[in-house]
């Protein structure tokens, strides 16, 4: 009886120790909007994959963008076809460093940098941008804002439409992740 | 007279004209979404199969399924309830699986379909391949 309870002490300590410092979510949630008074263009995905390492400060994001949903299809075959062009590049990636420091053992929420590259559309860029991240033991929300200019990622509008997207696009995400069990 | 007449018809097939176009306009930009309960599906195939087509070479196997639509089946592994109340089906693995996105009008549609698959059961979906992040996902499922 002792024994066990030894065994079983040790291994609660085993598995504490091995305490969780990568957490993901395949269901984040990443929106974008770029409106203007003669159109409105809202798209969201449900099915970003996201990775948090919490020794290393590490996260990367990753989206199909064929998943994205538009109001209208229309809109959809425009997005894939003649600027994602989805066939072409089917992904989108994000991955940085928070840089601003986080205590992962407060559940306060915290207003974070975060820093790193962005790729969509084949084009690599530096981004920074500002994120909230709430720790947690068994769970970390985080939400981010961050502005993109289609041309950037050479994307061409034609000019016939320009006037109707936003010279910016605002991409909001929105995280919940649970602990990563290999 | 004839004159008169040969303009009153020229009015006429321009209005029909200019109906016509506002008609295909209109049509174009409401154009209806993809319903892949009324599709046929391009490739009917085995998770495992799909899966192993995507770990041996990325690129070919997203060229080939990307946006069609396949209708695969395998073992559910898990099913997890999205906050827009669309349902996700892993199947065979529930990390670099083939994941099955049903949608909420599609799983109150189909819900004694869906019903029947349960975890550890053999499911099967129709849906729109989008590509493979970890894992491969199909959109817009239906049972099958």
């Amino acid at each position: 009886m002792k024994k066990l309870i030894l065994c079983l002490a040790f291994g609660l300590i085993a598995l504490y120790s091995g305490a969780q410092n990568r957490f993901f979510t395949k269901d984040a949630k990443i929106n974008f909007n770029s409106s203007t008074p003669l159109e409105d263009i809202v798209a969201e995905s449900n099915q970003a994959t996201t990775f948090m390492d919490i020794e290393k400060n590490e996260v990367v994001f990753s989206v199909l963008t064929t998943s994205f949903k538009f109001r209208r299809a229309l809109m959809e075959e425009h997005f894939n076809e003649n600027y994602m062009e989805s066939a072409k590049f089917p992904k989108a990636k994000f991955s940085g460093k928070i840089v601003s420091p986080v205590d992962w053992k407060s559940e306060r929420p915290v207003i974070v940098d975060v820093k790193g590259q962005l790729t969509m559309h084949g084009v690599t860029k530096e981004v920074t941008l500002k994120a909230q991240i709430t720790p947690g033991k068994m769970k970390i929300s985080a939400s981010a804002e961050l502005k993109v200019t289609p041309e950037d990622f050479s994307i061409s509008i034609p000019s016939a439409v320009r006037d109707k997207i936003a010279k910016e696009v605002t991409i909001k995400i929105d995280a919940t992740y649970a602990p990563y069990q290999q | 007279m004839t004159s008169k007449k040969t303009v009153r018809i020229i009015l006429w097939i321009f209005l029909i004209g200019l109906i016509a176009a506002f008609a295909s306009i209109y049509y174009v930009f409401n154009m209806p979404r993809r319903n892949l309960s009324k599709e046929k599906a391009v490739y009917t195939l085995d998770a495992k199969q799909l899966i192993a087509e995507f770990k041996k070479d990325e690129t070919s196997a997203t060229a080939k399924y990307l946006d069609k639509a396949i209708e695969v089946s395998g073992e559910i592994k898990s099913i997890r309830t999205l906050d827009n109340h669309s349902l996700v089906f892993s199947l065979e693995d529930e990390m670099e699986g083939v994941s099955c996105t049903v949608d909420s009008a599609d799983v109150v549609r189909n819900s004694t379909e869906l019903k029947q698959f349960i975890k550890g059961t053999i499911g099967s979906f129709k849906g729109r391949c989008t590509g493979m992040l970890m894992d491969i996902q199909v959109i817009n499922c239906v049972p099958e």
